[in-house]
């Protein structure tokens, strides 16, 4: 005859017990993870590269722009782009778009070497320091602080901004213009470089390596 | 001739002692590998177009990465190891699935073979094929289940949070059944 409920004393002994030590890891993870949500936040405070948590980084664009069909097993690199949908895209933000000949054109122009004509390489250091159009300034959108203060003045005296990035869909060039036009520049002197440094180095054009004007440049 | 149980059982600790210290390495070296350029984590966690509020997304970017640096500590010094272990497993498992469900309309997207889809899926190794990424995390979500049994107390600082002291699970279920009786 089986005994009544409850008259297994060891059986119920080893239920608490491993309830007692599931209750125990759970109280220990969910300290774990309010511990570590409070040390994350503080080494991204500390952290020279931190993100501020306030920032629109992307002026309101919470979709990236939508990536061309690739070929075969070719990653979904930055150069995959649909440059019809970028440049849809800078039209809506009521951004001025300029093509490779035009941007060869400024280049060229005397009032580049016065200063009129500036342009602005929207890419982080390890890709400015790889190779910018020679004499482009630098502005990381993602650090505007250590920038803005040599290009404001820049831009202000400037007739016209050209603000490029990789190219393709990258849209850092984008988000750079619009830091500057929310920072006053007039939106008539600025203008995106949807081809970006691939198609410039594609056209055969140099690069300077390294610091403005380094005198580094490379074919 | 069969294995002595006390000899099979310190090979398991072992084995569970080296999983808890590559589980710790491997969350340690992602974490920072995006901890050190947050903003390419942050464009990374946009394209899966899942948070619209950008405080959201920054928040998820830049604590993210530094939280994973935290848990993997915990790991290889052993403390709080169960719990570590837990919240481990229960970030893979979303992570993975949203990966997969990303992977799936990249796939549906530009018309190629599943294992062939290839993407930076922002966890911290770059560019990678995504077949090989689900048998990577589905690894590390088994090594993860050693630590979270209780394996692997070997040279761990403070395996367990609560002080040495406290009675044994065991015999608090004894004490209780005994009350209850």
């Amino acid at each position: 005859m089986l005994p009544a409920r409850g008259s297994y004393p060891d059986g119920d002994a080893t239920r608490t017990g491993q309830l007692h030590a599931v209750k125990k890891v759970l109280f220990e993870a969910l300290f774990v993870a309010a511990a570590g949500v409070i040390v994350a936040f503080a080494a991204n405070a500390l952290s020279p590269r931190g993100l501020k948590l306030s920032q629109d980084y992307f002026h309101g664009e919470t979709l990236p722009v939508p990536r061309a069909k690739a070929t075969g097993t070719a990653p979904a690199s930055s150069t995959n782009a649909t440059p019809d949908a970028v440049v849809a895209r800078l039209v809506e933000k009521g951004l001025q778009v300029v093509n490779g000949g035009q941007v060869s054109e400024l280049f060229h122009d005397p009032l580049y070497q016065q200063g009129a004509i500036i342009f602005i390489d929207a890419r982080n250091d390890e890709h400015y320091q790889g190779g910018h159009i020679p004499g482009a300034y630098q502005f990381d959108n993602y650090h505007p602080e250590n920038y803005m203060g040599t290009i404001f003045p820049l831009c202000q005296a400037a007739q016209k901004v050209v603000v490029y990035c990789n190219g393709g869909n990258c849209e850092d060039s984008q988000f750079a213009a619009l830091t500057l036009r929310d920072a006053q520049i007039p939106n008539e002197k600025l203008f995106v470089y949807t081809g970006g440094i691939t198609e410039w180095t594609n056209r055969g054009h140099e690069v300077e390596i390294g610091a403005r004007n380094s005198g580094t440049i490379h074919k | 001739m069969p294995m002595d149980p006390s000899a099979k059982k310190k090979r398991l600790e072992i084995v569970a002692l080296v999983a808890r210290w590559f589980l710790g390495g491997i969350f340690i070296y992602m974490g920072l590998v995006k901890a050190m350029d947050p903003v390419t984590f942050l464009k990374l966690i946009r394209e899966y177009e899942m948070v619209g509020n950008s405080v959201l997304l920054n928040s998820i970017a830049s604590a993210l990465p530094w939280f994973e640096v935290f848990c993997g500590v915990l790991l290889l010094t052993g403390v709080a190891v169960r719990g570590s272990a837990l919240v481990l497993l229960g970030m893979l498992i979303p992570f993975t699935l949203i990966v997969l469900k990303r992977a799936l309309a990249i796939a549906s997207a530009e018309g190629i073979f599943f294992c062939a889809v290839k993407f930076n899926c922002g966890c911290g190794g770059g560019d990678v094929l995504i077949c090989q990424k689900l048998i990577e995390n589905t690894g590390l979500m088994l090594l993860a289940l050693f630590p979270l049994v209780g394996l692997g107390k070997k040279w761990a600082l403070r395996f367990s949070l609560w002080p040495v002291g406290t009675p044994s699970d065991a015999s608090v279920g004894a004490e209780k059944a005994a009350q209850s009786a």
